[in-house]
């Protein structure tokens, strides 16, 4: 019953084409993530699934039944916005009432569904105050609540969190997996931090300027990267890439070695450079490595405790299975 | 930081400011009160003598107050209406993406700039002028009977013509706040299944609703006090259908030579028709029997009267019992 297929589906505004034809298909009660550097078209494609943009050619079916043409109120579909798009004049419980006042739901029922998204998003202290009075996190539990009353076949998410400060994200991302978990409904979310498409997703859509560059589940994104662009985008810290003399005797045009596949040594080691800057996260130490040969800098990982400083020589040994290889045009060898 | 010394500084600072508006408006103020107070006669100074109430007494128990207090709300309520909800809808058409969208804007808000005696003036001889008028040709091209706004309609015609002069100026409001609302709004409500009559009064009215108010409050202001729309037109008649009181103030101070009339005291031994029949446009108002005057005689007073303006007589005193004031003034200085 949430089962989204897009079919050839462009669009263009005037003469600037951000959706060349595309295919995807999104499984019921899949959690869907679009990622990718803004201006990719990823809200473009929400929009699009959300009715809010009339798709220039192609088709998309809900359910296997033609939505093309329908009005977004009608898609069955809701949506939560990334400034919350509440209602400030409303109180909290009349901007979740809002869509079943539309669709004419009895009042008891109204109350009842409610009173059950308030509990579930823990929004029961505040049904009378108005959205101006909530903090950035609440607002968002009333933006969700009002979405889940309406109990549609999809749930769309339009970057939700990144108005949110760091510890409410990680709040907020953990909260709406475990909704996803419960409801069991179709999710499609959008941002453009790897990091919520990695923890939240059942399956990523990598776009880049409206193509899509990989569909996959996370770790098949991270393991088996189709190309450079995909292995740049998913993982933090990013990958390091090696062009030249490294790469050609792997025979390919470049390869890429992430920062955790690196052992890092005072002693001896694969390549050699100096260190740069050190970030310190307590358990992890990144290194950034200078004068490699390699490449302008090498990013690393190394247990927290190394003790390195500033302008150390420092030795490195990538792990020759985990090196990813790449031709000319960027395609995964 | 405030601290004393700082609160001080500042005090100090502001005087200057405060003690202006001291001397700008209390003094006045209170002035006029005082002088409502007294039988003052410019005619004969140094004759001022405390009457107590009865300047209000006077003014108050005139026949053409009530009537006038009536036409006041009536023409401000008519007006506020009209731009208000004329204002909201001309919003939402100009909010429309639409081709020569920025000329637009501007063209409509030209009407603001129209100085108001000179609007009522080309309202006046060029649309609802029953022989001139565009209205009228046009009734005639139907082939019905010309209708004389100004005197079958007087108050309904000064509230369209001091509309149409304000609704540019609630467009504008409504149309700069119509534009600050978050479009995610209005596309969540979509979504929610909103359709377009309930997007607007769910979402837009509601958004709409302080820029609205600002409208109403600044208009009331202005609109209490209208006064050349009248004196071009009407002159405030037929009788005293379409004086408002800012208009009977007028009519109470003969060319205001007796200042008391003005602050509140009644008319004394003239009575209103006999200064409304002494106006410069009283012979204009066309009585049914002669709405085929000429062209040049319904011209003739607003002639007279810049004649009058020019000699340096205020209009209404250039006449009548005004006029026989004014001349015997003139005597007194020789």
């Amino acid at each position: 019953m949430g089962r989204i297929t897009l079919d050839q589906v462009t669009k263009s505004f005037g003469e600037v084409n951000v959706i060349p034809p595309l295919d995807l298909t999104i499984e019921d009660g899949e959690f869907v993530v679009f990622v990718g550097p803004s201006g990719c078209g990823k809200s473009t494609l929400l929009r699009l699934i959300a009715g809010l943009e009339d798709v220039s050619s192609g088709q998309i079916r809900i359910d296997g039944e033609d939505a093309t043409d329908k009005r977004p109120a009608d898609r069955g579909l809701a949506m939560v916005f990334q400034s919350y798009a509440l209602y400030p004049h409303m109180s909290v419980r009349k901007n979740i009432a809002f869509p079943m006042k539309m669709a004419g739901v009895p009042e008891d029922e109204q109350k009842r569904r409610i009173d059950g998204a308030a509990a579930a998003l823990n929004l029961t202290d505040y049904l009378d105050r108005r959205p101006g009075q909530l903090s950035g996190g609440q607002r968002q539990r009333v933006a969700i609540g009002r979405a889940i009353v309406r109990e549609p076949q999809a749930f769309l998410f339009d970057e939700p969190l990144s108005n949110l400060d760091a510890a409410l994200r990680v709040g907020m991302r953990l909260e709406i997996s475990e909704l996803h978990k419960r409801l069991a409904t179709t999710m499609i979310y959008v941002t453009h931090d790897q990091v919520e498409a990695m923890t939240m997703a059942d399956k990523i859509v990598v776009l880049r300027a409206g193509y899509i560059e990989q569909v996959g589940t996370p770790l098949e994104l991270y393991r088996t990267p189709r190309n450079r662009f995909v292995a740049g985008f998913i993982g933090s810290p990013r990958m390091n890439f090696i062009e030249g003399e490294t790469a050609a005797a792997k025979g390919a045009f470049a390869v890429g070695v992430r920062p955790e596949h690196i052992a890092a040594s005072t002693e001896s080691g694969t390549w050699q450079g100096k260190v740069g800057v050190a970030e310190h996260l307590g358990s992890d130490t990144f290194l950034h490595v200078h004068d490699t040969g390699l490449a302008d800098v090498l990013t690393v990982r190394v247990d927290g405790e190394l003790p390195v400083r500033h302008g150390d020589r420092i030795f490195l040994t990538p792990e020759e299975d985990k090196i990813h290889r790449f031709d000319a045009e960027g395609h995964r060898l | 930081m405030a601290t004393q010394h700082s609160r001080a500084a500042a005090r100090l600072m502001i005087s200057p400011a405060v003690l202006l508006l001291l001397g700008w408006m209390l003094i006045p103020l209170a002035m006029t009160i005082y002088f409502s107070f007294l039988r003052y006669n410019l005619l004969m100074p140094g004759m001022e003598e405390f009457t107590g109430w009865t300047n209000y007494r006077f003014f108050l128990t005139d026949p053409a107050f009530k009537a006038a207090l009536i036409n006041t709300l009536l023409l401000v309520g008519g007006v506020l209406l009209i731009t208000s909800v004329g204002g909201v809808l001309l919003a939402l058409l100009l909010d429309q993406p639409f081709w020569g969208q920025g000329v637009v804007r501007i063209m409509v808000i030209a009407p603001f700039f129209v100085m108001p005696t000179v609007s009522a003036l080309v309202w006046k001889n060029m649309f609802m002028n029953p022989v001139n008028g565009l209205f009228g040709h046009f009734a005639q091209s139907l082939g019905l009977a010309p209708f004389d706004f100004l005197s079958q309609a007087p108050l309904a015609s000064i509230i369209g013509i001091v509309s149409w002069q304000w609704l540019p100026f609630a467009t504008l409001i409504l149309l700069t706040a119509l534009q600050s609302l978050d479009q995610e709004q209005l596309e969540a409500a979509e979504m929610d299944g909103a359709g377009p009559l309930s997007r607007f009064f769910y979402i837009m009215l509601p958004h709409l609703a302080r820029a609205i108010t600002v409208v109403i409050l600044i208009q009331t202001i202005f609109l209490l006090s209208i006064f050349a729309e009248i004196f071009v037109t009407t002159s405030g008649g037929p009788g005293t259908a379409s004086t408002n009181l800012t208009f009977l103030i007028f009519l109470e101070t003969p060319a205001a030579l007796r200042r008391g009339h003005g602050l509140g005291r009644g008319r004394g031994r003239d009575h209103p028709g006999q200064h409304r029949r002494d106006l410069p446009d009283a012979d204009d108002r066309q009585e049914p029997g002669r709405v085929r005057m000429t062209r040049g005689a319904a011209n003739r007073p607003q002639i007279r009267s810049a004649r009058a303006d020019r000699t340096g007589a205020p209009p209404a005193a250039a006449h009548a019992s005004g006029g026989r004031i004014w001349r015997k003034m003139k005597v007194g200085e020789e």
